[in-house]
């Protein structure tokens, strides 16, 4: 099997990962860094053993690049706004509450998948109707409210 | 035993009540609508429901957690059979002959055979539950603190090697959960750790935010990345649902070796309903008396893949319950389900907690009998629901990973926290890393931290202590076993594959393909 060059970026990260921990880990107290020490020193290991492995896969067989394979048939522009449309969401709720937030993202998730209207406004209803049965009323769950319309009260 | 007989009969007596009822129905029908999408998972599923479980009675909780499980698995068949599109792996080997049935007029007897053979694959599983996981649950009497510490171990090596390309990867996936795990304040001394400045992880990362966002946001991530197309129109059917008497009659042998492959394969770690629905077909092709009949639209490959299927829900629970080692994703995000109830794998639940867990198997074996009734009654609805666009489905799913994550403390930072996982999770798809090791290691990561600081404090901080015992040997040996076990998995699955397709090649791929999705 060829070197895939996406994996360095995997071997790069776990790297990262394993540095930042590290220099939190040492200002631990003596017994506090016993367990994370030895999760460290274990995907440092893990992590290096891969690297080695695929040093070995680049000399017997050749790199590749990876990509074309790992993100195959990618549309990148609707996973990008499904993505950033989920985190303007998340802010939208801090702000707006939930029911208002929920329906400007779905309306504007199914408008850009060009979902039919008729569709999208069942699409809608039901699931704001799910939510207020299932976690309003069954579950009891307070569900955001928004600052703005807090203070808008 | 007659104590035993007891606890069985009065788990029946509790799992009868009207909610627990009302519950399974709702569980089944859920889990058979989100088997049969294709974008969808059983393991997604169960993540998704988990916070709707929290205010509900523990057994009430896993009965809802396992009747989506079992509906799951099943319901990936109704596409498979009727839009050649398996709704989950486990149903790769059903859409083999299942569609043939329909190309010919007979899908109506091909959806019967799948609910039939699935509701006997089920049932009969719930027998080796029954029988072997107080059993096996006796077994963790003689565990210490070392030995906790190797099961932590053992639980991640055989999770980490099951479903990716390459074993170290697996491990690095369930090494960097261990990490992850660490978050927070420590378990035993309560000194800060690695906290980001914010007093909200002090108790750590939230495993339900964290299991929504690696199983089920980063599906949406997963499906959003595709270009959107138009599911195939599931055909309409005007057989009747039913076989007629030498047909089960001759079925019933099939559905019996299948039980036992089933049982076998969701007792093994590191295997799945993937594997065993297609040696469960091969089975049943190679004990056939009409060979001729395979690939041609056979009612025993049907029920052979189908009752193998099924039969892997209640083996698998087996080492779940017992051990605290899931099988495969669903097992583990169960388990987070029985963690978040207060719950812990292990002889308690056959001990302090036997009512409890009595009527949470009471209620796997009458969730069975739902799905039959609600398999047979509503696949012509299911059939069209499965049709239901990835554009539908990406916000609706994003929203309810939103209020999942939310319901648990009313924090709006556990979305932030779920959102991130899910980014992560997408990440770790595409990148061939296991996501179910990072939960396994977030759930097993604070039992095996307290299992080695008891360990090394009892010793004087002397590591000799980990190797002391017959048992810690035992489980160093199975760590081994559990590292070296996916390369004999995946030889047995690909040799199972390449059986059960001869002849069928061209279906296969296009199946395969549908299924990577």
């Amino acid at each position: 099997m060829k070197m895939k060059k996406t994996d360095i970026g995997v071997i790069v990260f776990m790297y990262l990962v394993c540095a930042y921990f590290y220099t939190q880990t040492i200002k631990f107290q003596a017994d506090s860094q016993t367990y994370p020490m030895f999760t460290i020193a274990l995907l440092f290991g893990l992590t290096t053993l891969y690297l080695l492995q695929m040093i070995v896969a680049a000399k017997k067989h050749g790199v590749e690049s990876g990509v074309d394979t790992v993100f195959k048939d990618l549309q990148p522009k609707q996973l990008l706004v499904c993505l950033l449309g989920a985190i303007v969401y998340v802010v939208l709720m801090y702000f707006f509450g939930f029911y208002i937030s929920t329906v400007i993202f779905m309306a504007a998730v199914l408008l850009y998948l060009r979902v039919p209207l008729l569709h999208s406004a069942i699409a809608i209803v039901a699931i704001l109707a799910l939510v207020y049965f299932a976690f309003g009323k069954f579950l009891g769950v307070r569900l955001p409210v928004g600052t703005v319309i807090k203070m808008l009260r | 035993m007659l104590e035993t007989l007891g606890l069985m009969g009065a788990g029946f007596i509790n799992a009868l009540t009207p909610i627990n009822l009302l519950m399974m129905a709702a569980g089944v029908a859920l889990g058979i609508i989100i088997g049969c999408m294709p974008g969808l998972s059983a393991a997604m599923g169960v993540a998704l429901m988990l916070p709707l479980t929290f205010t509900m009675k523990a057994e009430t909780g896993l009965i809802v957690l396992g009747a989506i499980y079992c509906g799951a698995i099943f319901g990936g068949s109704i596409s498979a059979i009727l839009i050649h599109t398996p709704g989950t792996p486990a149903s790769a080997a059903t859409a083999i002959e299942g569609y043939q049935m329909t190309l010919q007029g007979k899908a109506g007897k091909a959806l019967f055979t799948a609910c039939y053979s699935s509701f006997w694959g089920g049932l009969l599983s719930c027998i080796s539950l029954y029988f072997f996981a107080p059993l096996l649950a006796q077994l963790t009497l003689k565990f210490r603190s070392a030995e906790y510490f190797w099961l932590s171990i053992f639980g991640l090596t055989i999770i980490a090697g099951v479903s990716g390309k390459s074993i170290v990867k697996g491990l690095i996936s369930g090494a960097l959960g261990l990490l992850i795990s660490t978050i927070g304040l420590d378990p035993v001394t309560g000194a800060k750790r690695v906290m980001f400045g914010q007093a909200y992880f002090a108790e750590g990362i939230n495993t339900t935010c964290a299991l929504i966002g690696l199983f089920s946001m980063s599906q949406v991530f997963i499906l959003a990345e595709k270009k959107i197309k138009a599911r195939a129109q599931a055909t309409k059917f005007s057989d009747k649902m039913s076989l007629t008497r030498d047909e089960r009659k001759m079925i019933r042998p099939t559905i019996l070796r299948s039980w036992v492959i089933g049982n076998i394969i969701g007792l093994l770690p590191g295997a799945g309903a993937a594997i065993a629905c297609f040696l469960g077909y091969n089975t049943s092709k190679s004990f056939s008396k009409h060979k001729e009949q395979f690939g041609k639209g056979s009612i025993e490959g049907v029920a052979g893949s189908e009752a193998a299927n099924n039969a892997v829900t209640g083996g698998s629970l087996i080492p779940t319950l017992t051990l605290g080692i899931p099988g495969e994703s669903v097992t583990a995000v169960l388990m987070g389900g029985l963690i978040i109830q207060g719950l812990a794998p292990g002889p308690e639940l056959f001990g302090k907690y036997a009512p409890m867990t009595y009527t949470f198997f009471a209620g796997f074996v009458l969730v069975q009998f739902f799905m039959l009734g609600i398999g047979l009654l509503g696949c012509r609805g299911f059939a069209q629901i499965s049709r239901l666009s990835d554009a539908i489905l990406i916000p609706c799913v994003t929203v309810l990973c939103c209020v999942g994550s939310y319901a648990i403390h009313k924090n709006i930072l556990d979305i932030v926290v779920m959102m991130t996982f899910g980014v992560l999770g997408y990440f770790m798809r595409k990148l061939d890393l296991n996501t179910a090791a990072v939960v396994l290691a977030l759930i097993l990561g604070p039992i095996g931290e307290k299992g080695l600081r008891n360990a090394l404090k009892s010793s004087g901080g002397n590591p000799a202590i980990l190797f002391s015992s017959v048992v810690s040997w035992v489980l160093i040996a199975l760590c081994i076993v559990g590292i070296l076990s996916p390369m004999f998995m995946s030889k047995l699955e690909k040799k199972a594959e390449k059986e059960a397709t001869a002849g069928t090649a061209e279906d296969i791929e296009k199946l395969t393909e549908e299924d990577s999705v």
